[in-house]
């Protein structure tokens, strides 16, 4: 007898297999919504509000109604018929703003639609716009949050009380007498400016009407495709059998994509109306002011700490710039409301209190973006364990070890009601620290006359995958907890795997082909992965929230499991054995060590087509659908590290080195798990040295374009160096944990702690971001205002 | 971002360029790298774009008895890259590398980023530097305008609607010379936030002759006069230039702008003259 090894089927989780989406999207042979051409499709474009707050006098329309080519001019009168976009949710103390989909009355941030024309083109609609004339009378407003916030500032919304639109608490523990009591206390006045996404494809929308079928397609460049499909349904009242929403190539997102936009619904309206198709591509400017902007906070805070610097409370009071609506469907909560329940971080702080407030400015509504909330967290918290360990002398990796919730302190609740199930806290610190060899750097960091060089850390911990039974905005009548997967083997033997999540650059057609192959025994490329389209699922939401790989994943593992069942047993009846002597691997299903043996497509034909081998009760459709909610979520965390170095005369702020070392639990796919650290790192990078949208005092943007708002290129990232840890699995099917968003969430706080670091020698602290060196320069000269004063 | 509709023309010599500029509203297009963005924000909405790309009269970069001639077209990759100008003038391939991304220098030209006029562009700032001249020619002939005549205000020069600029001279530089360019930008490839070109030329020992220019200080780049005087016929050494550096920054007020203060911009000016001109020297001396 010959000795058998035990059969191992091939693996594909974990390979750093090449992206299946690659061949399409790297030589132009990807579609995306703008590349849609239909017949008779018209072309929309905006007037947009020129004016933060003003009345709308009158709009004339005239001249443009006739120009030649336009088909037909809309001001909000020609939209009565549809409900204002009102985002509801349970919150107390939550107060929703109406949005009708073209400004009435009043128009409440620059880059609001005002007025729609429909052309033959866009050249022609986009003439036509220019011959419109609105007469504005502008009303008194508070640009700022913190002008807004004043009970007696001019309010943006007549309907509302205050521009306050949400407000909440958090309180564990008694943090005042703590901090009272405490041996040392830190403060500060901590600041992000507002963001926006930059996908490398603006937003983009077509409406299709199909007069066959009196029915309506949209095509969209969003990342919420059923989202989008449930809400304009509701507001046009149209049902799934007359609408659907199809997401084909979304070149990015970054959470810009993410929310409901008034162009969408009337881009829907028209073509419904008209029964034509239209298309409406943003340009870039437009994309600029009037898509979802983010990371506008204003975080007072304070932590006290022992002899040891062991904390002891931490207290947040949290100011958010929300814009000029509430959107749909995560509510201007989502932001403010994240910094707050994130705050405590990753470490042991018995006592908390935070307020938070949502206040309503003549801007763009904010929504998610990349990290949402939590690189304004960590960048406060980290910023005072930075200055708590050197109220004590500590290094700043001695302090945060101290602090770092321990392997067997797990699940742990932080002050804020979140809990943290195992992940390497410890794990991340540690092989940060190792990588970034600090001896070597002392000397360097000691001599200033060429370069002042800084070192920053940033330790923390984020939720991902989140279930039902936590709401992604705080209150959002939504289950953004479940992910619905059905797959099947069809009569040629194929593998198709539909979700109804939507990649806009997440590589799920890989990643979800690899977890549906490993766990079938076929090949990757076997799987076909299709998403983004709500005429194929009974419901999901998208791909948002670091869910997709934990929720979509999960979904995957649970359903290709249950299919494996079905195709053994049929396996089994062919061969006459039991079901557990099956195996399957590299696209066959076969018995080990004997020759029987068949593939797919056979297994298929004989299921399917083959009316006389099997009986008839044992054919049965390899086809199994299944939900998945993770109920709760899991906790990702990671350390960053950032190495600057300034040049003295020109304050030039250099990054030298950034390194991650983060546990997103088991790696579906390393290239693809790096490439997202990369991406998020990038804009984290932005976020730090670059990226502001300013505004002026009259509320009007001023960095409009790509020229005024600075994203970073190759060449303002250093080669990024990221390490992964797999401290212990989490028991969520496959094991992964959501990590889309981390790169953005701790870079921020890195940069801001080594930029301080590297300022050490003058006393000055870099708690606001973007740093620059014009902003540098100005706080040099403060603080050697300061230094001359009291020398005085 | 779509622009108003225009007329489009490309004549293929210069009798016909000039001809197709006499007409209400015309402009030129070049590159098109700052032309067509403009036109798409409708800040520009010309009748007629008269497209010079054809003329090949434009194009060639030729020795003269008293230096080098540009021609109008030539891009600013073929500038970096010109085994001419290299020899002769280092500093412009030195600049050019600082000028926006590849793409953009294979399409941008010379002429098209004078005209353009922008203060912190690379192109007016060499150009004074280099003691060049710009050649225009119009329906009444040709003539030769100097930096300080051409440049008016930003984006704003002398030339006529009805007029193109067909080349540059730029005169051999002095003997026993150096020269040497730095900027500050936000990002690789971004206009300048404050850029400083510097020339000098050494006789025994001594500064002969100092030109440093700076861009991004003002409304258009500037000669830094007051410095160059108190330098020519001093001792060429590091000494001597950091004893004038602060007269770099004399009469300038710059501007605030969203993205660098005044005072942030000015406290740049001493620090990249001394830069440049020591690197300048450093080239001069061997
Ligand atoms: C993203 C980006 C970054 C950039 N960064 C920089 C930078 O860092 N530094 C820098 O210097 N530039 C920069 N530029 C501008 C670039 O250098 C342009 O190429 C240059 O300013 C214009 O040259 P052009 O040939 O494209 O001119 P065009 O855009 O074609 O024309 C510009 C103007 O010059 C006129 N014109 C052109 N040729 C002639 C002629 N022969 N006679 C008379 N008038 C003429 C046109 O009518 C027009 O008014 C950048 C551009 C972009 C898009």
């Amino acid at each position: 007898m010959t000795d058998t090894l035990p059969y191992i089927r091939p693996k594909y989780i974990g390979q750093s297999i090449q992206r299946l989406e690659d061949s399409r999207l790297l030589t132009g042979r990807g579609r995306y919504t703008a590349d849609r051409k239909v017949p008779r499709m018209a072309h929309l474009a905006f007037v947009r509000s020129d004016q933060a707050y003003a009345r709308i006098c009158n709009i004339d329309t005239e001249e443009a109604k006739v120009l030649t080519g336009v088909i037909g001019v809309f001001t909000a009168s020609d939209f009565a018929h549809i409900p204002d976009i009102t985002a509801p949710s349970k919150m107390l103390n939550y107060h929703a703003t109406f949005c009708p989909v073209l400004a009435r009355d009043f128009v409440r941030y620059v880059g609001e639609p005002v007025v729609a024309i429909l052309a033959v083109n866009r050249y022609v609609a986009e003439d036509a716009a220019a011959l419109i004339e609105v007469d504005y009378d502008p009303r008194d407003v508070a640009v700022t949050a913190r002008a807004a916030s004043d009970p007696t500032a001019p309010r943006l919304h007549d309907s509302l009380e205050s521009n306050t639109v949400c407000s909440r608490q958090f309180l564990a523990g008694d943090c005042a007498t703590a901090i009272d009591a405490a041996a040392h206390v830190v403060s500060g006045q901590f600041s992000m400016t507002r963001k926006t996404s930059v996908s490398i494809e603006p937003r983009a929308y077509v409406a299709e009407y199909e007069s066959d079928k009196d029915m309506l397609t949209l095509h969209s460049a969003t990342n919420i495709p059923g989202i989008v499909r449930d809400e304009i349904g509701r507001l046009l009242g149209l049902r799934g059998n007359k609408f659907r929403v199809v997401t084909a190539d979304v070149g990015g997102s970054f959470g810009g994509k993410g929310s409901l936009y008034p162009e969408e619904v009337i881009v829907c309206d028209l073509a419904w109306r008209l029964e034509r198709s239209v298309k409406y591509v943003s340009d870039r400017m437009e994309d600029i002011i009037a898509s979802s902007q983010a990371f506008g906070e204003e975080v007072e805070a304070t932590l006290a700490f022992d002899e040891n610097g062991h904390f002891i409370a931490l207290k947040a009071d949290i100011l958010g710039d929300i814009g000029a609506y509430s959107i749909y469907p995560w509510t201007a909560a989502l932001e403010p409301v994240q910094v707050a329940s994130f705050m405590p971080g990753p470490y042991r702080i018995p006592h908390y209190s935070a307020t938070v407030r949502g206040v309503c400015t003549p801007k763009p509504p904010t929504g998610p973006y990349r990290g949402v909330g939590r690189p304004m967290a960590v960048l406060a918290l980290e910023r005072l364990v930075d200055k708590a360990a050197s109220t004590l002398g500590l290094s700043p990796t001695d302090i945060r070890r101290r602090n770092l919730i321990k392997a067997d302190e797990f699940p742990h609740r932080i002050g804020s009601g979140i809990i943290w199930n195992r992940s390497g806290f410890h794990e991340c610190l540690t092989a940060a620290e190792d990588a970034v060899a600090l001896t070597a750097l002392q000397a360097e960091r000691a001599d200033r006359t060429e370069k002042w060089v800084g070192i920053g850390f940033a330790s923390y911990a984020e939720l991902t995958g989140i279930g039902s039974r936590i709401a992604v905005a705080p209150g959002m009548p939504m289950n953004t907890g479940a992910e619905t997967a059905t797959i099947r083997i069809d009569a040629t033997g194929a593998i198709s795997a539909v979700f109804a999540i939507s990649s806009h650059g997440q590589s799920l057609e890989t990643t979800l082909a690899q977890i549906v192959a490993e766990e079938l025994g076929v090949l990757p490329e076997d799987v076909n992965v299709i998403q983004g389209d709500t005429s194929l699922t009974p419901h999901g939401t998208g791909t948002y929230a670091s869910r997709s790989a934990v929720i979509g994943g999960g979904v995957a593992v649970n359903a290709t499991r249950a299919l494996l069942v079905k195709v053994k047993r049929v396996a089994a009846t062919l061969f006459g054995v039991k079901p557990s002597d099956i195996q399957t691997g590299n696209g066959n299903i076969f018995v080990p060590n004997t020759n029987y043996s068949i593939d797919f497509p056979e297994i298929a034909r004989v299921v399917y087509s083959d009316m006389s081998t099997l009986p008839q009760e044992a054919r049965v459709t390899l086809e199994v659908q299944e939900t998945y909610d993770p109920i709760f979520g899991t906790t990702t965390s990671a350390t960053h590290v950032a190495i600057v170095e300034i040049d003295p005369e020109t304050l030039y702020i250099k990054l030298r080195r950034l390194f991650v070392a983060e546990d997103c639990g088991r790696l579906i796919n390393p290239l693809v798990v790096d490439g997202q650290v990369h991406g998020g790192v990038a804009q984290g990078i932005g976020a730090a040295l670059l990226e502001d949208l300013k505004f002026d005092d009259a509320g009007q943007p001023i960095t409009a374009t790509l020229a005024d708002y600075r994203v970073p290129t190759s060449a303002e990232v250093p080669d990024l160096e990221v390490v992964h840890i797999e401290a212990e699995l989490p028991d969520n099917p496959g094991g992964f944990r959501g990590m889309g968003e981390g790169g953005t969430i701790g870079a921020p706080a890195a940069i801001a702690n080594a930029v301080t670091d590297a300022l050490s020698h003058l006393g000055i602290e870099v708690n606001a971001l973007p740093i620059t060196p014009s902003k540098l320069h100005a706080l040099i000269a403060l603080r050697q205002d300061e230094i001359d004063r009291s020398n005085e | 971002m779509k622009p108003a509709s225009f007329e489009y023309v490309r004549p293929e010599t210069l009798n016909d360029a000039v001809r197709a500029l006499d007409h209400d509203d015309a402009k030129i297009i070049a590159g098109g790298q700052s032309l067509v963005p403009m036109m798409n924000f409708r800040l520009v909405q010309p009748e007629r774009l008269v497209d010079i790309n054809r003329i090949e009269a434009l194009t060639p970069i030729v020795q003269t008895d008293s230096g080098v001639r540009v021609g109008a077209l030539t891009r600013h990759v073929e500038a970096e890259c010109h085994p001419l100008l290299k020899e002769h003038f280092p500093i412009i391939s030195e600049a050019m590398a600082c000028v926006a991304h590849v793409a953009i220098r294979n399409r941008g030209t010379i002429a098209g980023s004078l005209c353009h006029a922008d203060p912190s562009a690379e192109w007016p700032l060499l150009l004074i530097v280099l003691n060049g001249e710009i050649e225009i020619l119009g329906g009444a002939g040709s003539r030769m305008v100097t930096p300080n005549e051409f440049f008016l205000a930003p984006l704003m020069t002398e030339i006529a609607e009805t007029e193109l600029v067909t080349g540059v001279h730029f005169p051999l530089p002095p003997f026993s010379c150096g020269m040497a360019f730095e900027e500050v930008s936000w990002r690789a490839g971004d206009f300048a936030v404050v850029a400083a070109a510097a020339l000098v030329s050494i006789k025994r020992d001594r500064f002969a002759e100092v030109r440093l220019a700076l861009g991004g200080v003002f409304d258009t780049p500037v000669r830094a006069t007051a410095l160059e005087e108190g330098l020519v016929g001093q001792s060429a050494n590091l000494d001597e230039i950091e004893a004038v550096v602060s007269l770099a920054a004399k009469d300038l007020e710059p501007n605030d702008d969203p993205h660098a203060s005044a005072g942030y911009r000015l406290s740049l000016v001493p620090v990249l003259a001394r830069r440049v001109l020591a690197r300048a020297l450093e080239r001069a001396a061997s």
